[in-house]
């Protein structure tokens, strides 16, 4: 009986267990279902001897094939070049695991994905290995970016070339104009030449300066598109430019919860500049603002715009309250093509074309930044 | 406005063929030029003689426009400067209009445009150079010197400013 009693007692404490581990495994199973079925990287197992034995939901869109087409195949087949697939399994083997490793993949149409991958070893309870775990992210959009990046840098130095081509040939042109209207005074004195041979001449001194006339139009195209020539005046309201540039801005600050504040001095505030170019660098500098909010977590976004009318010169000041610029960037940010943005996303020309435009005004932009407490950027610009 | 060989012009640009020309076409119309073809050579021609409108080229290789400017009004502080840009340097410019040039003109220059700005130029710098003369004047007058004191400090005077 007691023997009877005891053993019923083992047999309910065992079934409990098994009850609960039960529920333990289903849930990591689920867990584990749960992020091959939604993630979007590529992961996959594979047997010891490098056949695929799983393939989450992200890998059968980032490879093209379905699950039940790729299981059971070598994992290497669906590598770009299975050769090199084979040394980076093999440093896996060697070292339990493979990070971070420049992977291309091949499309079940042909084409090349390019991947971020880590490879681990999988290995049982004895500790004997069972196969290799991949956690694959698709970078090749990251990868495109990259390339149109570069070739952004590239026709920017082409512009920059053609610039300066047209700035040199500037120097010949003018010559041959003044050299063509000398010769010209020296035909008009000329004593001694016959009627015809006058009029041929006149004629042809004419037709030079036309043609260097036009190489200088040509020219000062190029270097215009190249840069605007100079800023035009008119009478501005500091104020409503800067609404109208949040109403332009209206559409980036569309579901977000960032606040705009106005601190503006009493009354519009007139000055005599250029209201395309001030809205350009307001657009910029706002903008810049918004972006850096974005990338701070919390809730308390807010950018305050604020204005002061000094003597001979009025200062906006952009204030925001994101992460802060950090020291070692502060010194660079108004370089050409210096971004901490992400490919594709920033060009590094915002804020040194800003820089220029202001300066062409007759301003300056200065900015003070502290890292986890904000960025102020302030435009002086005179009155007149 | 007197004749126009009453106005001394100095030119300076590297690009000699350039200088050449507008030199030559200055010259028949009657002004009084001299030609360098750099702010080294210009410096010293105004160590020589006095000029009234110097055009500067802002880019040169050695001393640039800029200095160049600076150096020639610190030798004649009445000295009008007109300065050529070529485009794009919008910011030496500004840089140079720190240095209070006359007019700046975009370079392939109009000519006609270059001799009606050296003309403004020469009304301004006689217009300052004539205010700064009276005032010196009244002031000797009001130092309550002797008739013999005055007259000497007087021919200094025109000496200095080649006016009176």
């Amino acid at each position: 009986m007691g023997l009877d009693s005891s053993l019923s007692a083992e047999l309910r404490r065992v079934t409990r267990e098994l009850a609960s581990y039960k529920i333990e495994l289903h849930q990591t199973r689920s867990y584990l279902q749960c992020i091959l079925q939604n993630t979007s990287d590529l992961i996959f197992a594979t047997d010891a001897e490098g056949t695929l034995v799983s393939l989450s939901k992200g890998g059968e869109k980032v490879l093209g094939y379905s699950w039940i087409e790729a299981v059971g195949r070598p994992v290497k087949d669906f590598a770009e070049d299975p050769e090199l697939f084979e040394p980076a399994m093999a440093s896996c083997l060697k070292d339990g695991c493979a990070l971070a490793l420049d992977v291309p993949f091949r499309h079940k149409e042909g084409k090349t994905v390019y991947c971020n991958a880590s490879l681990m070893d999988l290995i049982n309870r004895e500790g004997q290995r069972v196969g290799t775990v991949g956690i694959c992210q698709d970078i090749t959009r990251w990868k495109r970016l990259q390339e149109d990046l570069v070739q952004v840098d590239r026709l920017a130095e082409i512009g920059r070339i053609a610039a300066g081509v047209a700035h040199e040939i500037n120097n010949p042109v003018a010559v041959i104009r003044e050299a063509a209207a000398w010769a010209g005074e020296v035909v008009a004195d000329a004593k001694g030449l016959g009627a015809d041979d006058r009029q041929e001449l006149e004629e042809v001194m004419e037709r030079i300066s036309a043609q260097t006339e036009r190489c200088g139009n040509i020219t000062h195209k190029l270097l215009g598109f190249a840069r605007e020539s100079r800023p035009s005046r008119s009478e501005v309201d500091i104020h409503g430019l800067l609404k109208e540039t949040i109403a332009f801005l209206a559409p980036q600050l569309k579901h977000t919860t960032i606040k705009i504040e106005l601190a503006f001095a009493e009354g519009p505030l007139l000055v005599n500049s250029d209201p395309r170019l001030l809205e350009q660098v307001f657009v910029n500098l706002i903008g810049n603002a918004i972006h850096a909010l974005l990338e701070k977590g919390e809730d308390d976004k807010q950018i305050e715009l604020g204005t002061v009318r000094k003597d001979s010169e009025v200062e906006i000041s952009v204030e925001d309250n994101a992460g802060g610029i950090p020291q070692e960037h502060q010194g660079k940010i108004f370089e050409l093509f210096y971004t901490t943005k992400p490919p594709g996303k920033g060009t590094g020309l915002g804020l040194p074309i800003s820089q220029n435009v202001v300066r062409s005004l007759g301003g300056e932009i200065t900015f003070d930044s502290k890292v986890g407490v904000g960025t102020t950027f302030k435009v002086r610009i005179p009155v007149s | 406005m007197g004749d126009l060989q009453d106005i001394r012009i100095l030119l300076v640009d590297d690009e000699e063929n350039l200088v050449e020309y507008i030199a030559k076409r200055l010259l028949k119309k009657g002004f009084t030029v001299k030609a360098t073809f750099s702010g080294e050579q210009a410096l010293e021609a105004a160590e020589r003689d006095h000029y009234d409108v110097a055009v500067v080229d802002l880019k040169m290789p050695g001393m640039d426009g800029v200095e160049t400017q600076r150096k020639l009004r610190e030798a004649q502080p009445f000295l009008q400067c007109i300065v050529l840009t070529g485009h794009g340097s919008i910011e030496s410019a500004l840089e140079s209009g720190q240095e209070d040039a006359f007019q700046y003109l975009l370079k392939p220059v109009d000519y006609d445009a270059l001799v009606a700005s050296i003309k403004d130029a020469f009304d301004k710098k006689q217009k300052l150079q004539g205010a700064k003369f009276q005032e010196e004047v009244q002031r000797i007058q009001a130092s309550g010197m002797g008739a013999h004191g005055m007259r000497k400090a007087l021919a200094d005077l025109r000496k200095i400013y080649g006016v009176g």
